[in-house]
């Protein structure tokens, strides 16, 4: 705690205007099994701080892993230099921050079994058993598990007067079955992308019963027929999928940092631009997103974010309409808010926090309807699942996604397994054509645990949820 | 970083490692990295990391920790964490120890100027970016990096390998607030080597060239790929390019090796003798580096190949330690002469599996795209998206440029490709 203090006294003597120094130990255990053969079996830490310091409306950001007074000393004086020097491309009076008080608190995630102290050969046990699962059928060629697990132990303190500490776990099994014959291989995976929860989660998922189904519908995928030429077809997706979906077409663009044209470089920009704010019809009245970093079991679910900014709930979408952002202390002002939302978030105690999507979800219908019902009200579509190829522009309007499990229906009914179905479509087009959204009794919330974003790049998580929701008339088929 | 630090520290924990086997990497990359947007500094972070992995085995059962300190006390607990792993772990039947002693080839990729570059002169930089920007009634964004590295490798076995590194990059996007928007980036070993007056040059040229895009519809086209988009289409192929993932039929390349499957104009090759370019001396696995002709003149040669699947099969394991797609001598001008139209493609974006059985990838084009007709750029168009197959783009390859060394361990031509594939059209 000395460090804390240490740090941002010395900042302050040094003219900081703000400052705030995050000490961070992220714990990741990784199992890889592929096949039968454990690739790696690893316990990585990386542990250091970071000091962040805003001087003459500039930011410098300096980090170290040497725990001594001396060197906190040092690392300040580099995030100084580095401000001063920043401080001279400036525009106006330079960034300024969006108000904010300090707070004195504690978060962790409410994890029943620590996944850290599980007996590796209870882990290892069970991945072996999926992967001969899935090895026993024949066509099965490739078998892959990746068992991920985290600990972020983390103590924030600014010159607000914040001290805050957070530790917030994850745990996500991925699983996949490749199935090969002369003329094709296709994959089928499990992956329901992180949940902020510990072993117990894993417990309650049966993946040996979903190694049996991804295994033989796999095989399916390889049998399947091709969707054919593409042409306008309702799409039904199920919650998994459409979490990537949101989180591509619905949760970038609304970062405020892109609206801004910061990642312009890399990341890319966004289409929903400050004047479409409360009038822009983003999707058909329907469609609700709420940004929630309050969620439970949330990725992005720290208590605060790395400005010291509480987690909040908000509405980014509301009946349709483009409402808010998710922001940060330094984008906030630059769109007259004076509250930032608490989307500021780094990777590691290296990076430099930025500007990131909230756990972000799809409100479920309010009018009872299950997923069954909906297939028995399509004509003609295509059900999706899972996550397959996603690939959308810079400016986050234009998208092409794919999926891991397809199914045609005809009349209200799954006739027939598809296999390389991509279906292409535009914001905002897309959640417009968002005709019935199921009911709260369907709505399940999946992770991303690997979202890449900024220079240097790093990794976020948040979650995402919908319950499964049909798109009238997408232009789908196969891939030319 | 000297080799000596490294090899106190490999010292002390050999002498409190207790398994079978270990491998040992260490790495020291001192960073500086300043983000700018919209013609100001947005982020500008500095600071040296650490790494410290160690792999160990008894008998078959492998373990592994990593942690960014060379403090002894944190050194110690790394060894018990990846021995206790490895006890309680179960057999891996693909096993196989460490490599022997090798002979590591001798690289360059070290520049005493990269070293003495300071943060001042990084700043120098990109204020010249800026006033470029603003003279041009534009906004510019990008990153400036820094970067040097010291590895080191020691094995059980007799393995030992250190690497010195030096990278500075700069990436700048500028745009105005119409629906212009060109890119260039490059990164070198030597900052001496990087002007920025002439990419600032190459940035205005792009940009100049942009108009209003007239709108086109999906299609094929003649393609010129500048080397950004090259890199981008073509790297793709280094994932699908698994040995094992081949023989069981997973990927294209089943029963692909000493088949000419890329057309004669194709060759793809990992060397240690260009001089301009870094290569990594050894791999983190304890593979020295050496030149490989992964694709020559169309005929697959070699896919990559990891030391357990090369020993089951018995072949010689390799590893990518740089990547050269060869080029020839066509002038973009020469080969807008060669069709009688097509589009220049700066970048492409977003690039992701369709396929890998077919070898299919989508993405989107980006930073700028010209329509050329009897020879001349006429007008931008809007971006496109394609879903193409690398290995019929690279058997339409029409005329090869010259090589550009766009990043520190990357050499890439222009190309002309004919009848590639885009599958969609997009709004802007």
């Amino acid at each position: 705690m000395d460090h804390l203090s240490t740090a941002l006294n010395h900042a302050q003597s040094m003219g900081a205007e703000y400052a705030d120094i995050r000490i961070q130990k992220t714990t990741r255990e990784t199992i890889f099994l592929m096949d039968l053969s454990l690739k790696n079996t690893s316990r990585n830490v990386e542990h250091g701080y970071g000091i962040r310091v805003m001087k003459n409306g500039a930011w410098g950001f300096a980090h170290s892993n040497i725990f001594s007074n001396d060197e906190v000393k040092k690392t300040v004086e580099k995030a100084v230099k580095v401000a001063e020097l920043s401080a001279k491309i400036k525009k106006g009076k330079g960034l300024t921050l969006a108000h904010e008080r300090g707070y004195i608190d504690s978060y962790s995630t409410k994890i029943q079994i620590d996944p850290f102290k599980v007996p590796l050969s209870e882990k290892v046990d069970l991945m072996l058993e999926v992967n001969k699962t899935l090895l026993n059928y024949s066509k099965i060629k490739r078998a892959f598990f990746m068992l991920d697990m985290l600990n972020d132990d983390k103590y924030f303190a600014s010159t607000l007067g914040s001290v805050i500490h957070s530790n917030t776990y994850y745990i996500n099994p991925m699983i996949s079955a490749t199935a090969v014959n002369d003329k094709d291989s296709q994959t089928r995976s499990f992956d329901e992308g992180g949940y902020g929860a510990g072993w117990e989660h894993v417990l309650k998922m049966n993946l040996v019963q979903k190694a049996v189904q991804i295994a033989e519908e796999a095989i399916i995928k390889l049998e399947a027929d091709e969707p054919g030429e593409i042409r306008r077809r309702d799409l039904i997706l199920d919650p998994n999928h459409l979490g990537l979906t949101m989180h591509e077409s619905v949760g970038h663009p609304t970062e405020l940092d892109r609206v801004l044209k910061w990642e312009a470089d890399y990341a890319g920009v966004s289409f929903a631009t400050p004047e479409k704010l409360k009038k822009y019809r983003y999707g058909s009245e329907i469609v609700n997103f709420v940004g929630d970093n309050t969620l439970s079991f949330g990725l992005a679910t720290a208590g605060y974010d790395d400005d010291g900014v509480p987690g909040q709930k908000w509405y980014i979408i509301k009946d349709g309409i483009l409402n808010e952002y998710g922001t940060t202390r330094d984008t906030a002002p630059f769109i007259g808010e004076n509250m930032s939302r608490g989307c500021n978030r780094a990777t590691y105690y290296y990076d430099f926090p930025i500007n990131r999507i909230p756990n972000l979800y799809l409100e479920p219908g309010k009018k009872l309807l299950s997923p069954q019902e909906l297939i028995a009200d399509t004509e003609d579509g295509i059900y999706i699942e899972g996550r397959g190829s996603f690939s959308i522009d810079q400016h986050r309007v234009n998208f092409q996604f794919g999926g891991d499990m397809f199914w045609e229906i005809k009349n209200g009914k799954k006739v027939r397994p598809l296999k390389d179905v991509l279906y292409k479509s535009c914001n905002p087009e897309f959640w417009n054509s968002c005709d019935a959204i199921c009911d709260a009794r369907y709505w399940k919330d999946f992770g991303v645990t690997n979202c890449g974003k900024g220079q240097p790049p790093q990794t976020a998580r948040m979650t995402h949820g919908a319950a499964t929701a049909r798109f009238k008339k997408i232009r789908v088929g196969g891939s030319k | 970083m000297t080799d000596k630090q490294f090899q106190k520290a490999a010292k002390f924990i050999e002498n409190n490692c207790s398994a079978d086997d270990f491998s040992l990497f260490m790495y020291r990359s001192d960073e500086t990295a300043t983000r700018y947007a919209q013609n100001m500094i947005t982020q500008n972070m500095t600071g040296v990391k650490y790494g410290v992995r160690l792999n160990v085995a008894y008998g078959t059962q492998t373990g592994s920790a990593r942690i960014n300190s060379l403090d002894e006390c944190e050194l110690k607990k790394m060894v018990e964490t990846a021995q206790n792993i490895a006890k309680l772990n179960k057999p891996d039947p693909e096993f196989v120890p460490s490599t022997s002693k090798a002979k590591i080839p001798k690289t360059d990729n070290l520049s005493e100027n990269t070293v003495k570059f300071s943060m001042k002169e990084m700043v120098d930089v990109i204020k010249k970016t800026v006033d470029n920007a603003e003279k041009k009634k534009a906004f510019v964004s990008g990153i400036v990096t820094k970067r040097v590295t010291d590895s080191y490798l020691k094995n059980k076995n007799g393995f030992e390998g250190f690497d010195s590194s030096s990278e500075f990059e700069n990436s700048m996007t500028m745009a105005d607030n119409k629906t212009r928007e060109a890119k260039v980036e490059r990164s070198v070993k030597d900052v001496n080597d990087y002007s920025i007056k002439k990419e600032i040059d190459q940035l205005n040229s792009r940009f100049d060239a942009l108009t209003e895009p007239k709108k086109i519809e999906a299609g094929q086209y003649n393609v010129i790929l500048r080397p950004q988009a090259v890199i981008n289409f073509f790297s793709f192929l280094l994932y699908f390019f698994d040995r094992k993932n081949a023989d069981y039929g997973v990927s294209a390349f089943h029963n692909s090796i000493g088949k000419n499957m890329f057309g004669k104009n194709f060759s793809l090759i990992s060397s240690l003798d260009e001089k301009d370019l870094t290569a990594s001396a050894f791999s983190g696995d304890g593979l020295a580096a050496r030149n490989i002709d992964w694709i020559k003149n169309g005929v697959v040669k070699e896919l990559f190949t990891n030391r357990s699947y090369a020993h089951k099969i018995k072949a010689e394991p390799n590893f990518i330690p740089n990547v050269i797609i060869r080029g020839g001598n066509a002038t973009e001008e020469e080969m807008m002469k060669k069709v009688k139209n097509g589009l220049i493609i700066n970048n492409f974006w977003y690039i992701r599996t369709v396929s890998m059985r077919k070898n299919e990838v989508t993405g989107l084009t980006r930073d700028g795209i010209y329509y050329f007709e009897n020879g001349k750029i006429k007008h931008s168009v809007n971006n496109l998206r394609f879903n193409e197959v690398l290995h019929d783009a690279a058997k339409n390859i029409l005329l090869l440029g010259k090589e550009d060394n766009i990043a520190a361990g990357t050499k890439v031509p222009t190309m002309l490709i004919k009848d590639f594939t885009f599958a969609d059209t997009t709004s802007f």
